[in-house]
Order: structure tokens, then C-alpha cells, then sequence
């Protein structure tokens, strides 16, 4: 540590810098998870990546660049059966996470014993990718779109209820209390009061939350829950150069999609 | 009629206009359940798979946790979950390194507003790709194994963390700069007296909260062989091992909870 001695006699202690800890801690981490990444250098072969690459965005075979383009076409039924479960898993999920939402604010119910338990549960739902939620969808009800619902339904209520709550707590209660001590009634005070200050907030997360949910349905087929996915499954061992084809459209509706997500969003506020 | 009567009645019509839109949404989301097939047969059977699949989550294969007797240690929850954080965490770490200097090409006080747009860009364009189609060809080139996670979770992360840490910098304050070039600063006393202090609260904060969605899609990355969880998990469930895929929900369940715990302690430190 240094010391500086002012002229008048004062000395001041430079103090330390906390940087060196994090650093510090940031090391041992970064060493210790190493040891968990096995570095083979036998299964890394570079040259593949170019030719995987060159298997995927040029026409396989006999194939001619029409029928590369050709397959997009193909591809309409699965891309809108993507879209519509993102969609319908949306809407439902998201308005299945507003009473719960709402029973999680600190600031509506004020009892412990109401918002740790619902909290709790939210978390726990939360922690599941959908992925998994897909897998065990896919075994209740069969491969398909349903499946596939099924699981952006309960993605996106975990990820809708935990946003939602956080903003229902930022909402400024006084217009809810003048209005109940005019003789309101709760439900009354909450529509009038809390309602429209939440209601553009939530229906720009939910935009938001659709663009990710096409991003995770696209690939949710992997496990036979429909859509653009399943395309990519059926085709991942031979055809790459159909694979490629679809993430080529896959980028195009993604990218649609956050432009008009982005434009939306930007108008609401 | 009294007036407060007549405001009330010059009330903008919006609710028309809501309840067209409300019955467009509502007819698709309809419509979406159109083509939704349904396997009967295990639809008609869910209670019992219900019944099923809890009792033999609850019992926790306690073999396979620690990975003793007919597993190996490799093949263990314990050390798989510990895979999949690190795969979350170095890739992370990957990310944020490579996408400082993508930040600083799209943000707009650096470079200017012209350069800014294509280096937003391409953030974009890397933020597009869904993680398991990007996982998909880098596996080809670094086989099956923890080290493609890594590569995945890094590269996909440029795009989200660039365009976080490209506002930040385009919110810094210009003034202190202006002070040290007053002063007669050079440039690496610019950056790290001028710039560093201003952004690296907002960068770090951005990174932890990237940090718990990467370990939570580390998770599944295995699906395609990228490591971790992921490979055992898909092959429990399509197996019907529910005994393995409790075992191994409860890994996932716990780890995220700490790291989300951790990570938003360390935010609410930062801000």
C-alpha cells in the first residue's frame, strides 16, 4: 500500500484495490472449470468445419441450385406451424402468468406466506429448459405441434409470471389506495389504478417473449415437437445441403421477426 | 346532462378497435390448435404416466448422482453438472472477451453512426442463429465434447452481450475524457482512468445476467453432443428412465437456482 505525505503534514493511504480480488477469484475459477474441459486434440479436425460448410450452402450431388432453393418452398407447412405455436404458446402462457404475477407482488398481497411459495414455484419452472419440457410433452401426447405448445406455453409462463411481478411491484400505488379509500373495491382500484399502468409494459414483453420463442420452437422439433426443427432432424445425417437451405430461411423469419418485434416495442413506449 | 355526463360520452371509441384486434389473436391462436395432432393412445394413459413418471422421479437414482457403481465418476450427475457450469462459465468469459471489440465497432460515440450500423449489424446477424443449429457444425470440427459447448455458448453470446456493452459505451459520459486530454493524459491513461471506471459496472453486470441464461442453455447443448447434461438427459427421457431424469432435474434445478442467486446478488452489488 502506498502512502502519500501531503506538505502540510496530512498523509493519505491509497486504498486497495479491489480489482486484484476479482481478478484473483476470476483465475482460480477460469483453472479450475478448465480441468472439466477435456482438450483432445485427436477429435478436433478444422478442415471439417470448411467442408461441413461447403456441404450445407451448396446443392448436394445431382441437385442443382433450384432444387437448393426449390426445398425453401417446401418448407411453408412446417414454417407456419413454427410460427403458430409460438404464437398461440405466447398468448396462452403469457395470460396464464398474470394472476399468478399478480399473487407473487409484494405490493398486492402482502403476505409472506402468499408470494414465497408462488415465487418459489415460478423459479422451479423456470429452471427447465424447453427442451426438456418438449421431450416429456412429446411422450404425453405424441410428436407433433401440440407438443411443441405445450412446451412454449410453460416456457413462456415461467419467464412472463417473473417479468410480470417485477413490474407490478414497480407500479405506483398511490391512484390504487385513493381509489379504495374513495370506496372502491380491490378488483375495481386494481383495474382502474394498476391496469393501465402495467398493460403496455406486458404487452411489450410479450413481443418480446414471442421473437425468443421463434428462435426456440425453430429448433424444439429436434425432438419431434414440429415445426422448422424437424426438418432440420430428418435431414442432419444426408442431406445437408437441405439443412442448409432451412437455416437460410430460418435466418430470413428470425430476422423478420425481430425487426418487427423491434418496431412494435419502439412504438409502444 | 351534466358535464362530467358528456365528457364520459365523448370517451374515444377504443374499444372497437381492441375488441377486432382481440378476435384476430384469438382466432389464431384457434386456428394454431388446427393442426395440432394428438397420439390418443398416450393421451388417453396420461394419468397413469403422470403417476408413473413422479413416483420414479422421486426416487432419485443415488448411484448415478455421484457416479459409483455401475457408472463411472465421468459418467455421474455431479461431475456432468459440474461440466455443464463450467461450459456456461468459459463461455461466457469467451463471449465477453470476443464481443469488447465487436462493442466498440457498434457503438455510435466511437466510430460514428455510419460505422456504428454495420457493426450492429453484425451482431444481428451472429445473434440470429439459434444456439443448437450453430452447435450442430461446430461439432463437426471439434467432436463431441465439453470444448464445442465452449466454442457455441461464446460465439452465441457475441451477439447479445456486443449490442449490451455497445449501449453502455454509447451512454458513457464524455466529459472526463475531455479532462484528461486536458490534462495531458495519454491513451492508455485515457482508457484506463476515462473510460474503464464509466463502463465496467454496466459490463460486468450485463455478463452475470448473461451468465445465467448460458448455464441454463448449457443444459441442453448436449443434445446435439456439445456436452454437459444435455446428452444423458435427452436419452433418459426418450428412454422413459424417469428415476435418471429425476436425478438429473434435480442437478439442473439446484445449480440454477445458485447461479441465478449469485449472479443477481452480485448485480444488485454493482448498480
Amino acid at each position: 500500500m502506498t502512502k502519500f505525505t501531503l506538505k502540510s503534514g496530512s498523509s493519505i493511504t491509497k486504498p486497495f484495490n479491489k480489482v486484484w480480488i476479482i481478478l484473483g477469484v476470476l483465475l482460480i475459477l477460469i483453472v479450475t472449470f478448465s480441468f472439466f474441459i477435456r482438450f483432445e486434440p485427436s477429435l478436433i479436425n478444422l478442415s471439417e468445419l470448411g467442408v461441413i460448410l461447403e456441404k450445407m450452402f451448396t446443392p448436394k450431388g445431382e441437385r442443382t441450385w433450384g432444387d437448393y432453393f426449390g426445398f425453401v418452398f417446401t418448407l411453408w407447412e412446417p414454417l407456419v406451424s413454427t410460427l403458430e405455436m409460438s404464437l398461440a404458446g405466447t398468448i396462452i402462457g403469457s395470460l396464464m402468468a398474470v394472476p399468478v404475477a399478480i399473487l407473487a407482488a409484494k405490493n398486492i398481497f402482502k403476505s409472506k406466506f402468499v408470494y414465497l411459495p408462488i415465487r418459489f414455484f415460478m423459479n422451479l419452472i423456470r429452471t427447465i429448459p424447453a427442451m426438456i419440457l418438449a421431450v416429456v410433452a412429446v411422450y404425453f401426447v405424441g410428436i407433433g405441434v401440440l407438443s411443441g405448445l405445450i412446451a412454449i406455453t410453460l416456457f413462456t409462463f415461467g419467464i412472463m409470471s417473473k417479468m410480470l411481478y417485477e413490474v407490478i411491484e414497480t407500479v405506483d400505488m398511490s391512484p390504487f389506495e385513493a381509489l379504495e379509500s374513495s370506496g372502491a373495491t380491490k378488483t375495481q382500484a386494481f383495474r382502474y389504478a394498476v391496469f393501465p399502468q402495467i398493460f403496455p409494459v406486458f404487452l411489450s414483453y410479450l413481443i418480446y417473449i414471442f421473437e425468443i420463442n421463434v428462435r426456440a420452437s425453430a429448433v424444439l422439433g429436434y425432438v419431434g415437437a414440429g415445426g422448422i426443427g424437424m426438418v432440420i432432424k430428418d435431414n442432419i445425417l444426408y442431406n445437408y445441403d437441405r439443412v442448409g437451405a432451412t437455416v437460410i430461411l430460418l435466418f430470413f423469419v428470425i430476422l423478420a421477426v425481430q425487426f418487427m418485434s423491434n418496431y412494435l416495442r419502439g412504438k409502444l413506449q | 346532462m351534466t358535464n362530467l355526463e358528456k365528457v364520459l360520452k365523448n370517451k374515444p371509441k377504443t374499444w372497437i378497435i381492441n375488441s377486432i384486434f382481440t378476435l384476430i389473436v384469438l382466432i389464431a391462436v384457434i386456428f394454431s390448435f388446427k393442426g395440432s395432432s394428438i397420439n390418443m393412445l398416450r393421451f388417453n394413459s396420461i394419468g397413469i404416466t403422470i403417476r408413473i413418471m413422479v413416483t420414479q422421479m422421486a426416487d432419485l437414482n443415488i448411484d448415478f448422482l455421484f457416479g459409483r457403481g455401475v457408472y463411472s465418476f465421468q459418467e455421474g450427475v455431479v461431475f456432468l453438472t459440474l461440466e455443464t457450469l463450467a461450459i456456461g462459465f468459459l463461455g461466457t468469459l469467451i463471449g465477453a472477451i470476443l464481443a469488447l471489440p465487436f462493442s466498440f465497432i457498434a457503438a455510435k460515440n466511437v466510430v460514428g453512426s455510419k460505422f456504428a450500423k454495420i457493426g450492429e449489424t453484425i451482431l444481428v446477424i451472429i445473434r440470429v442463429f439459434p444456439e443448437v443449429v450453430l452447435a450442430l457444425v461446430i461439432v463437426k470440427g471439434f467432436g463431441m465434447n465439453a470444448l464445442t459447448g465452449v466454442l457455441t455458448i461464446g460465439i452465441h453470446s457475441i451477439g447479445m452481450l456486443g449490442k449490451l456493452f455497445s449501449e453502455a459505451i454509447d451512454n458513457m459520459d464524455k466529459g472526463p475524457l475531455e479532462a484528461l486530454d486536458a490534462v495531458g493524459a495519454n491513451t492508455y491513461q485515457k482508457i484506463r482512468y476515462g473510460i474503464i471506471p464509466q463502463i465496467a459496472a454496466d459490463l460486468s453486470s450485463v455478463t452475470l445476467y448473461r451468465l445465467d441464461i448460458n448455464v441454463r442453455s448449457a443444459t441442453v447443448l448436449g443434445i446435439v453432443g456439445a456436452g454437459g447434461l444435455g446428452s444423458s438427459m435427452i436419452l433418459a427421457a426418450e428412454n422413459s428412465n424417469w428415476d435418471i431424469l429425476g436425478t438429473i432435474m434435480l442437478a439442473i434445478i439446484i445449480m440454477v437456482l445458485i447461479v441465478d442467486a449469485i449472479s443477481s446478488h452480485l448485480r444488485a452489488k454493482l448498480v
